[in-house]
């Protein structure tokens, strides 16, 4: 069996007490459902000497004049099955249920997944494998072996949930060393798979609060992914937008698990305001396609994922304009 | 660091000291001696780890101990003093369980499951176990099993509970496995679930390198290493072996060179895991690199490095080419002149692997009289205790291998492996038991899965539908070593030539070395593959010569009494019924050819040894043998070497013993895979251990049965004849009022015998095959015959293929256990679909593995896992006992094909590489419309 060892356990039951043992130990890290986390230990990507779990915070969802505010300690099987989340964040909703297997569903976290490290197929291997790999940029290596480079880490944000919170422009509240602060999701994530986090050490996601959808507001999120259930996504696809009959009057596309980054889609504004024929999904799965760009980080054809990307669109769209 | 831990488990509260790096995982397993949870990946993608905190399933491999704060429920604290937990029983009951190394997390997240929601939909009980992955069942039958926990089972549920087949008392009856509620409660004991007293932990240095010389190992380092008891490398155990003794090119760990990532180099034993592994990383090796061979193509170019340098008997290779078979039957050229259609083309197939949820696992351990006990998850108890001793350089007599219960194999585990060699070596040398236990990533090191090959293949048929003649050139890619390689080579072409047959055959088959993990032996050894290629070039003939795919088998059909073309006896056949069920049940007739774009029907068809005529060593002694030994107590141990791998052989023992002395099948034990105590049977592999160990044991209860029947008629001083075996009863022929129970008749026997009771059993080797040089591989007493109808969609926009159902009818002669028949036939079903659309086990440049893990090899969960149809047809094979035949192997190989054949129905295009991933697919569309 994998084993884990060289480090101490400390429960936090707070924010506030976590932060406290952060600062206790250099290095320490924090650990919520841990899904991600352990598999990562096992594989001797980290070695800290300190592990703050944070699991045992409560997590839960209410609403506020801000909107509908979410503890980053929200199991995403509660968060799947909330009554809030699923009468107003049904595109939320759908892409915590899609998250790996029913198991891992219930122990992982919101935060968790919102902060998950990037992930690649060099990257995410036993110490073993990755020496006689020779290493990678991410870990240990000078040389990224997706891109064939030693500049650009390309490793990918995986998250299910990530898409669609960008979609919805989610905004983060983090508290750390430095006080307490809240951040827009999309200020959250930059190009770099070794370093994709904007976030200063130690600083801690404690909620995530999402404008309340007005109304006339329709959302999806699809994952491709080779089986129905365990499998991290090959591509996320979160649509979500304000809809007058078949006529959105605002529309987000975010791609995931593409590259380091989720991939905003930039240039929609041109379609709002007009009925969404079929030349217009068409235009916008083609401009989904033009700006996705799906790094051989993850398993599967770059190309077909590409192409994926706009299928996905189209379908998307299409069902949403009814 | 180690501190307390209090844990609420089970209702009760446990404090263990344990380190704060552990998971709940191994502080219930190795901390509290709560085995029924199980390992099998090491990181959350297989599931078999799954406990219930508050109620809710969770990953204990993936949860640290120290972090648990509510109650924990584990697979032992479901059952209460009343009896096994409802949905235990419906899994006993349905026959949901084989080898049960997944069941006990499968079993927890269905009871989360039926606690949330009373009566479950279908699609609620696909989603609620799909993180529980399950290697031997398909699934089918774990669904059944949870439906009818949700409707009410009773904790109670007599032994046997279906209708035996006319004529018999057991026989033919559905009933549950041997061993199956000891599994489904976390009773059965595996390898890893025993803890020996002073017991170390082994662990292997693995070579980075795919092909190196090794210019030396300096173990000082891990010599020095407080908790280090020994250490061992390659010159410790420099005898070569090979499970086919004819191609001894392995060693257990590296001598001189290595020649795969992943090969052992040396290995340590510790006082725990932990330390084993500091010990392995301060051992220093160095390596001189050397050019590798990555696949068999750059293993043929001209020039191409050597993978081994010398063979067996020190004679220089000139290349790569471990083995060729090169074999003509008929007048090829002539069969084709008379061909209306010729198809000609090249069909890929990536290797796959076993992927048995039960890592392998192995513990040794020296007596004071020196002499070695080895616990080992293996299928071939025999043929190891054979290896071990001659490696090892002891007596065989001062051997002993026992095989605990085995979390599934599927030809995985059916050589010896590095790990048995090396707990036998370093238990000696640190004066201690052993234990070996795999990471999941040494287990896709370990590998001898199924073999890549490159085929090209010519078929030509007439208009009549006659298949004129068939020509094979097939390139094996081996990996380093032979394992069973020899065989491979021939089966590639010895196995393809029924049911479906042919009049003139041309093969050539190659086994070439490269630097990757030896493939060996996955269900349907070397013939999968080919058979894969063969079915699809029937399909593309019938296209051609304008013949519907099951008529044009149908016009070939090899039928019992006949040989095929290369010699081999077929003594029963139930393919045409087969092909029959197949084709009624899928509407095939009104629905092939007809379906909307994207939706198409496909057909294959298959034939399967039930066990190799002759062992693998040759000898004149029985390939099986049964021992019974009745008590006075009303019951009969059955002692049997052959190994229960999940599929249930010991049941069928149980099974036949009933049925032959009229002792009800709950009042007898099985104890098997034990070479200390068993009689030899040569073990879990070519579907060999129905026919061969159940003609052992019918003769071993026939006699027993007699001596029964003797003491009873002494009794009641009538003749023999009068007396009649019922289920655990006698009766009088002439007074069906007189009776006596078979216990009272058991004692009644011994008295009269005046000794203990007891009998015994053979399988003596039957002289088939054909007369030739190879004739006799391939060689069976009696073969299956299989047909499957598949029906796909496929997404033409995406690419996605889903398998919506495949009907699969088994001809397995008479089933003896009809529940555990349809546990095989879904449970292959499922790994040919899995080959077919995702498993693909690949290696870069280097050599190196694409994804040594569960996540990234991929098997199928329940989700997307299609229904399996599985029908059974009877042929009654004249040799076997009762007329039973195989069902282990047999019914995977046409659903590659068939699902091939079914994707050129619904949507034009034919696949020739497997796996059939999105990409290719949607490629192929495509293509076929430019």
């Amino acid at each position: 069996m994998l084993r884990m060892d060289g480090f101490v356990y400390r429960h936090a039951s707070s924010w506030e007490e976590a932060l406290a043992l952060w600062r206790s130990a250099p290095g320490a890290q924090y650990v919520a459902g841990g899904t991600d986390l352990l598999p990562n230990l096992k594989h001797g990507l980290f070695a800290p000497k300190l592990l703050v779990g944070i699991g045992g915070i409560p997590g839960g969802v209410r609403r506020e004049a801000d909107g509908i505010v979410i503890s980053a300690a929200t199991r995403l099987d509660d968060l799947a099955a909330d009554p809030t989340i699923r009468e107003l964040l049904a595109p939320l909703g759908q892409a915590a249920a899609l998250v790996a297997s029913p198991q891992i569903r219930t122990m992982a976290t919101l935060g968790g997944n919102v902060m998950l490290d990037t992930r690649c197929m060099y990257y995410n291997q036993t110490l073993f494998w990755r020496q006689a790999l020779g290493y990678c940029l991410k870990a240990e290596g000078t040389w990224c072996h997706v891109v064939g480079g030693p500049k650009t880490c390309v490793a990918s944000q995986s998250s299910d949930t990530v898409p669609v919170l960008l979609a919805l422009g989610a905004r983060l509240r983090l508290v750390g060393p430095e006080g307490r602060r809240e951040l827009g999701i999309r200020e959250l994530y930059q190009y770099n798979g070794m370093d994709h986090l904007r976030l200063t050490a130690g600083e801690l996601l404690t909620e995530v609060v999402v404008p309340a959808p007005g109304a006339g507001f329709r959302g999806s999120y699809t994952k491709l992914r080779t089986r129905d259930s365990i499998d991290f996504p090959q591509l996320g696809l979160a649509v979500c937008g304000q809809w007058e009959g078949s006529t959105p009057r605002a529309l987000e596309i975010v791609v995931g698990a593409v590259s380091p980054q989720p991939k905003l889609v930039r240039g929609l504004d041109a379609f709002l305001g007009a009925p969404l024929d079929d030349v217009a999904v068409a235009a916008i799965a083609d401009l989904v396609h033009k700006q996705t760009r799906p790094q051989g980080s993850v398993h599967g054809d770059s190309n077909w994922r590409r192409q994926m990307a706009a299928v996905f669109t189209r379908r998307a769209l299409g069902a949403m304009r009814g | 660091m180690k501190s307390l831990l209090t844990l609420r488990v089970n209702g009760e509260s446990l404090s263990l000291a344990v380190p704060e790096s552990w998971t709940l995982l191994e502080a219930l397993r190795y901390g509290a001696g709560l085995t029924g949870s199980k390992q099998g990946c090491d990181k959350g993608d297989c599931g078999a780890c799954t406990v219930l905190l508050g109620g809710k399933p969770v990953l204990s491999c993936l949860t640290l101990a120290h972090s648990v704060r509510g109650e924990v429920t584990t697979i032992e604290g479901l059952a209460t003093p009343a009896g096994p937990d409802p949905v235990q029983r419906a899994f006993d009951v349905c026959g949901a369980l084989q080898c049960g190394f997944c069941q006990p997390g499968m079993i927890l997240s269905a009871r989360a499951l039926l606690n949330r929601v009373g009566k479950p939909t279908d699609g609620e009980i696909r989603e609620a176990l799909s993180g529980n992955l399950c290697r031997c069942t398909g699934y089918t039958k774990i669904f059944e099993a949870v439906r009818m926990a949700a409707d009410g089972c009773e904790r109670h549920v007599p032994v046997r509970y279906g209708t035996p087949s006319t004529g018999f008392d057991v026989i033919g009856a559905r009933g549950r496995k041997a061993d199956s509620i000891h599994k489904a409660t976390g009773e059965a004991v595996y390898t890893d679930d025993i803890q020996l007293p002073r017991m170390a932990h082994g662990k292997i240095l693995r070579s980075p390198h795919a092909h190196a010389r090794i210019l030396s190992i300096d173990t000082t380092g891990a010599e020095a290493l407080p908790g280090v008891f020994a250490v061992m490398t390659g010159v410790d155990l420099p005898t070569a072996y090979c499970i086919i003794p004819w191609t001894p090119d392995e060693t257990a760990l590296a001598v001189g060179k290595v020649r795969y990532v992943g090969e052992g180099v040396a290995a340590v034993a510790a006082v725990d895991e932990e330390t084993a592994n500091r010990a392995i990383q301060a051992i220093k090796v160095e390596y001189e690199p050397l050019p590798i061979v990555k696949d068999a193509e750059a293993a043929i170019a001209p020039g191409a490095p050597l993978v081994h340098e010398l063979d067996w008997k020190g004679r220089p290779w000139a290349d790569n080419v471990c083995k060729e078979v090169d074999l003509r039957f008929g007048d090829v050229e002539a069969g084709f002149a008379n061909a209306d259609a010729v198809v000609e083309n090249r069909w890929f197939y990536e290797g796959s692997t076993h992927a048995a949820i039960e890592p392998h696992c192995a513990i040794g351990q020296w007596s004071a009289d020196h002499k070695l006990t080895v616990w080992s998850a293996t299928q071939v108890s025999h043929y190891l205790h054979r290896e071990l001793a001659k490696v090892l350089g002891v007596g065989a007599q001062d051997v002993r291998v026992i095989q605990p219960v085995v979390g599934g194999a599927f030809g995985g585990k059916s050589e010896p492996f590095d790990l048995e060699f090396c707990v036998a070596v370093l238990s000696k040398k640190a004066g201690r038991p052993v234990k070996i236990l795999y990471t999941r990533e040494e287990v896709f090191y370990a590998h001898r899965g199924r073999h890549p090959m490159d085929m090209a293949f010519r078929v030509g048929g007439t208009k009549d539908g006659r298949i004129t003649a068939v020509e094979s050139d097939i390139l094996i890619d081996g990996g380093a070593y032979h394992s069973f390689g020899l065989v491979t080579t021939y089966y590639a072409g010895q196995l393809l030539t029924g049911p479906v047959g042919f009049e003139n055959y041309h093969f050539r088959s190659r086994r070439v070395y490269t630097n990757k993990p030896c493939c060996g032996p996955k269900r349907g050894h070397g013939s999968v593959q080919p058979r894969f290629a063969f079915e699809c070039a029937v399909d593309e003939l019938a296209e051609r010569l304008e013949l519907d795919p099951i008529e044009l088998r149908r016009k070939n059909m090899v039928t019992a009494g006949e040989r095929t073309v290369n010699g081999l006896l077929v003594t029963s056949s139930g393919i045409a019924e087969c092909l029959d069920a197949v084709e009624r049940a899928s509407a095939w007739k009104s629905r092939r050819g007809k379906l909307p774009y994207g939706r198409g029907l496909g057909v294959a068809a298959s034939m399967y040894i039930s066990g190799t005529a002759y062992p693998i060593y040759p000898n004149e002694m029985p390939q099986s043998g049964v021992m019974l030994r009745a008590d006075r107590s009303g019951k009969i141990t059955v002692f049997c070497g052959a190994n229960d791998i999940g599929q249930g052989s010991d049941g069928m023992l149980a099974y036949i013993v009933a049925e032959e002395t009229g002792v009800s099948p709950e009042d007898i034990t099985v104890v098997s895979g034990d070479t200390e105590l068993t009689p030899v049977d040569l073990g879990s592999y070519s579907s060999r251990v129905t026919f061969m160990a159940g003609i052992a044991a019918q003769e071993a209860g026939r006699t027993m049965g007699t001596a029964l029947r003797n003491a009873v008629a002494g009794l009641w001083q009538v003749h023999v004849d009068r007396v009649a075996k019922g289920l655990g009863v006698y009766s009088d022929r002439e007074d069906p009022a007189r009776s006596i129970s078979a216990r009272d008749a058991l004692i009644l026997a011994e008295a009269a015998a005046g000794t203990p009771l007891v009998s015994a059993g053979g399988y003596r080797t039957r002289k088939v095959g054909g007369e030739y040089r190879g004739g006799t591989i391939g060689a069976s007493p009696a073969y299956s015959a299989t047909a499957h109808v598949c029906e796909v969609s496929v997404d033409a926009e995406t690419g996605i293929v889903r398998v919506e159902k495949v009907w699969a009818a088994h001809d397995c002669g008479r089933a003896l256990n009809p529940q555990l028949v349809e546990g095989q036939i879904e449970g292959s079903v499922y790994m040919g679909y899995a080959e077919a659309l995702m498993e693909a086990h690949t290696f870069d440049e280097r050599g190196l593995h694409s994804g040594p893990n569960l996540l990234d090899y991929r098997i199928p969960t329940s989700m997307e896992s299609p229904d399996f149809i599985a029908q059974i047809v009877e042929s009654i094979d004249p040799g076997g006992p009762y007329g039973a035949k195989e069902a282990g192997e047999g019914p995977l190989h046409p659903v590659i094909p068939a699902i091939a054949n079914a994707i050129a129905d619904a949507v034009g295009v034919r696949l020739r590489r497997i796996p059939f991933t999105p990409d290719r697919v949607l490629a192929a569309i495509r293509a076929g419309r430019s």
